[in-house]
């Protein structure tokens, strides 16, 4: 039998893990996380919730505060997910962007939360197949996971039927090969994305990342509270370059969240958009 | 061309830094020249908990930070803060003439229910009705569950018809069978004031369902 987790239990964790994650849990999400953290008692042979806690604050090594924020994130997606985003890339996004540069880099694409790489991938597939700039420019893809489980997942590319379920079929075999356990991506294409573990609610985590010219965060911010969530916005804000834009998920809206970007209105979607210079 | 990786994040290094990013440099950055450096210092300084009068001196810079984008990540500092100098200097803001920083105030401080509850009191009996309507303005999404009894409180006794109806406006979308009295000695308090008969119809409708 699994050990139990009291009402102060929950409320104890909750206020840490939202601390460390920006990922607030609501009380009807009670019996996702007592199952989870009463798992994770026993697994690491704590006596009780108590000392259990007491391991995943103190340990030197955040490990098991790893494994259990792997436990605790949701990790549903799949390819070609709000496709009409990645048509405003190609169509609308892409061109402004190329029509501005003024040097040769690389144009620079954030995607955050990786989730299992579907994501990221689709993006990649889509410049592919849809931006003719591909063969002018060069572009970097970087995406971001706070949970490494997931990551390990993105980057050995092997997707279930329903990851693929909406992949035009043309597509589905051109990219993918089929294998005992499902759809293994082509290495050309598991090669153009670069993995990387962020906690988007620790700045020091995010301080790197900058100079992006998209940034792709959908449906992750709904998680999160009106703090964490206009503290993530700063981050993309400063992640990105001036005249840079993010994409948000179609139920999300940065109106909501804070006044430091414009809204962009392009016939496929809307994008919010850093102002080129600062006001 | 094509797609490109770097096999690592660069790290960002203190070359070509102007300042340090320690508690005296950061707060230096507070007042530099450049606004993006200005935002990092408020940035970094979040991390900076043993930082002896940062929260001073960003409440300090929010008063006369002219740019849009310091000013919001100064103020996601001070909520994150929360502590009793961030509170104060949010509650400064209150009175300012400037109607963006004061909105900006506002809903900084809904994000902080336990450190507001015990000034929220004194706010509703500041000596200026608009300090009133702005505590009025915090309660609307605080997440505190004597909410409904600071705003019957508040239509009991505030003398000010606009923060009456401010209040009433709140009840008729937070208040319960509880504020039913009130809303009804508020009718009559306030018998010739068409807007707090229109305001209390309303809310008293709400309530009962």
């Amino acid at each position: 039998m699994l050990p139990a987790i009291s009402d102060l239990d929950f409320e104890k964790f909750r206020e840490f893990f939202y601390r460390k994650t920006g990922i607030q849990f609501e009380a009807s999400k009670r019996y996702f996380v007592d199952r989870r953290l009463a798992e994770r008692v026993e697994i690491t042979a704590c006596k009780d919730f108590r000392s259990y806690f007491t391991k995943l604050r103190f340990e030197a090594s955040g490990a098991e505060l790893q494994v259990l924020t792997n436990l605790m994130t949701v990790n549903e997606t799949y390819f070609f997910r709000e496709e009409y985003q990645f048509q405003c890339l190609v169509r609308s996004i892409l061109p402004e962007i190329v029509s501005r540069k003024r040097d040769r880099g690389p144009i620079r694409i954030w995607v955050i939360p990786s989730s299992s790489g579907e994501e990221p991938y689709s993006i990649a597939i889509y410049l592919m197949e849809h931006w003719t700039g591909i063969a002018e420019w060069d572009v970097e893809i970087v995406s971001s996971d706070i949970d490494t489980t997931i990551l390990a997942q993105a980057n050995q590319g092997l997707y279930s039927e329903r990851s693929v379920h909406h992949l035009p079929v043309p597509l589905l075999r051109k990219y993918f090969t089929r294998v005992r356990d499902g759809y293994q991506l082509c290495d050309d294409v598991r090669e153009t994305v670069e993995f990387t573990r962020v906690n988007l609610s620790d700045r020091a985590d995010t301080r790197p990342y900058r100079d992006f010219d998209v940034v792709f965060c959908r449906n992750l911010l709904i998680y999160f509270d009106d703090v964490s969530r206009k503290a993530a916005a700063e981050t993309f804000y400063d992640a990105l370059k001036p005249g840079g834009v993010i994409c948000l998920g179609h139920s999300e809206s940065m109106s909501r969240i804070s006044s430091l970007f414009t809204v962009r209105r392009f016939p496929e979607a809307i994008v919010y958009q850093k102002p080129q210079e600062t006001r | 061309m094509g797609f490109i990786k770097h096999r690592e994040v660069r790290p960002v290094t203190l070359d070509g830094r102007k300042r340090p990013r320690d508690c005296a440099g950061l707060i230096a950055a507070l007042d530099d020249d450049n606004p993006t450096a200005r935002r990092w210092a408020a940035r970094d300084l979040t991390d900076l908990t043993d930082c002896p009068g940062s929260s001073a001196a960003l409440v300090t810079r929010l008063g006369r930070e002219p740019d849009n984008s310091v000013r919001e990540v100064i103020l996601t500092t001070l909520t994150l803060r929360g502590d009793d100098v961030a509170v104060a200097g949010l509650v400064g803001c209150l009175g300012s003439e400037d109607a963006a920083l004061r909105n900006e105030a506002v809903e900084a401080m809904k994000q902080l229910p336990d450190q507001v509850a015990p000034i929220i009191g004194g706010l509703l009996a500041d000596a200026d009705p608009d300090v009133r309507i702005f505590a009025v303005n915090i309660l609307e999404s605080l997440r505190h569950p004597e909410v409904e009894s600071w705003l019957v409180s508040v239509i009991d006794r505030d003398p000010h018809v606009n923060v009456c109806a401010t209040a009433a406006d709140l009840l008729g979308e937070v208040g319960s069978q509880a504020a039913h009295p009130a809303l009804l000695r508020l009718r009559q308090r306030f018998a010739d004031e068409p807007y707090i008969q229109f305001a209390t119809e309303l809310a008293l409708k709400r309530i009962v369902g």
